[in-house]
């Protein structure tokens, strides 16, 4: 039943509002990058020199953000549960786990969207400050972002509430989930810096998929609506299928006796 | 009603309940009685569908194979309490009336009822992050009672509580017990069995040993108190600590 995923998201929300860690470090995560290439973009050596080294940055970034902005969340409302032991409390309720790992996934998928909105915000403003110029018109960029771009925070949601689900504390949650940072930092920085290692079905691809898209738009290259639209569909698929994965770890014993 | 017959489970290839059985019946109040270990906290969590059996049948009001069914009918405070901290006690309990579908308005009187009886009204609006262990222990046992279950589960819910909570808490169970209520409490503390239990189930590494009235159980055994009794039942020359 949606309305119990929906009683369990409407609680996540309201705690993680109410601590700080999670508001404080969504706002860090997604304004580092707009921060970061703000200041490359305001250096003398870099406003003769051509835009192409602050896209692959911004690029790298705004991926960065989509993982790390919900982060926090994701760790507190499994791993947290259980190290704080209210998550058996939880199950002993006739709700099926499945709701509840929706309910979990729809506030960090919440958290992310949001990071990456500020990012992406963020981006926008350094674009008005540095005198740089968006090639691709307004709304057609805003409709690409939308359809290829904003799918990949709800793909994190799913791998950090996967990794969480099999963690003991916050502490054990923290050193996993940092090391899925590495994922859209390797895959981007590779990229930016091994042009030649494209390949059309990339593009394709969630995550390096998001990666050349986002290179492609801020290069001024206009990216096929439709091509947008697959990516965005193939990163929802594959994060409803990782969190269905998690909602299956949810039922072994060792969510219950393992803390 | 809960009926339990022939359940099994282990962990990692070691048996912790091996064939259990045993019946707790409405308006009585059920102890499970036994040492560490004796497999008392497995078999609630089997109970309350946290835990699958390996094998062997649990009912509870004659619903069987149905976990969430069951759970609909029975409320449960087991050994992890876990409030949520940053919620206030009476957002605790109004957050598990909406998972069990409680209609807003009912939802909202019956907290105003739980609240008052467990004496918390007073708390009842301040974040639960600096509550005392035993306005804790309250609140999760609003949490378990709050759907007014035919079935109460309690796991050793007197642990670290002071003796006026403790004197209240058992106060609260016998008029359950007297409106009818199914309640079976788990306990290792001798005193608290006799002070509260109608029937006693003993339990020895995760078997059934004997089910009875603390009176039934020192006849059965020609022993005085019911401490010498658990042990005359429990103790082998193969347990060391006897």
């Amino acid at each position: 039943m949606l309305s119990q995923s929906l009683v369990v998201a409407h609680k996540e929300i309201v705690e993680s509002f109410r601590d700080n860690r999670s508001v404080f470090s969504l706002l860090m995560y997604s304004l580092m990058g707009p921060l970061a290439v703000g200041l490359v973009s305001l250096s003398p050596a870099i406003r003769g020199a051509a835009q192409s080294p602050l896209a692959g940055l911004m690029s790298v970034f705004t991926l960065v953000s989509a993982f790390t902005s919900g982060m926090n969340v994701a760790m507190d409302t499994i791993a947290g549960e259980r190290e704080r032991r209210s998550l058996l409390p939880l199950l002993l309720n006739p709700v099926h786990r499945r709701n509840i790992i929706i309910g979990k996934w729809l506030t960090v998928s919440l958290f992310s969207i949001l990071g990456l909105a500020v990012t992406l915000l963020g981006f926008s403003v350094v674009f008005v400050i540095s005198g740089m110029h968006l090639q691709v018109p307004w709304p057609r960029f805003l409709l690409a972002i939308a359809l290829g771009m904003f799918p990949l925070p709800i793909l994190a949601a799913s791998i950090q509430l996967l990794l969480s689900t099999g963690c003991r504390s916050l502490k054990e949650a923290q050193t996993h989930l940092s090391m899925v940072v590495f994922l859209p930092m390797g895959v981007g920085m590779f990229l930016v810096f091994f042009p030649a290692a494209r390949r059309a079905w990339l593009n394709f691809l969630p995550l390096v998929g998001q990666q050349l898209h986002l290179q492609s738009l801020a290069d001024g290259r206009a990216v096929p609506l439709v091509q947008s639209f697959v990516l965005g569909c193939l990163t929802l698929t594959l994060a409803t299928l990782v969190m269905l994965v998690s909602s299956i770890r949810l039922h072994r014993d060792e969510i219950i006796y393992g803390n | 009603m809960i009926k339990v017959r022939d359940l099994e489970k282990s962990f990692d290839n070691r048996p912790v309940v091996k064939e259990l059985s045993f019946q707790a019946t409405d308006g009585a109040i059920t102890g499970l009685l036994g040492s560490n270990g004796a497999g008392k906290t497995t078999t609630l969590r089997m109970i309350c569908g946290v835990l699958k059996p390996d094998s062997g049948s649990i009912a509870v009001d004659d619903v069987a194979g149905d976990p969430q069914a069951q759970q609909r009918r029975m409320g449960a405070l087991l050994d992890h309490i876990g409030i949520y901290s940053r919620l206030t006690a009476r957002e605790n309990l109004v957050y598990f009336g909406r998972l069990r579908g409680m209609a807003p308005a009912p939802l909202k009187e019956r907290v105003r009822e739980v609240l008052s009886a467990l004496k918390l009204e007073s708390v009842a609006d301040r974040q639960t992050s600096g509550f005392s262990q035993g306005e804790r222990m309250k609140t999760a046992l609003g949490r378990a009672i709050l759907h007014s279950p035919q079935n109460l589960l309690l796991d050793e819910p007197t642990n670290g509580l002071d003796i006026p909570t403790v004197r209240s808490l058992r106060d609260l169970l016998k008029r359950l017990r007297d409106a009818g209520t199914c309640i079976v409490f788990s306990s290792h503390v001798l005193d608290e069995v006799r002070a509260l239990c109608d029937q006693v189930v003993v339990i020895s590494n995760g078997s059934f040993i004997a089910q009875g009235s603390p009176a039934e159980l020192c006849s059965q055994t020609d022993t005085p108190s019911l401490e010498e009794a658990f042990l005359k039942l429990t103790c082998s020359p193969e347990v060391p600590q006897c």
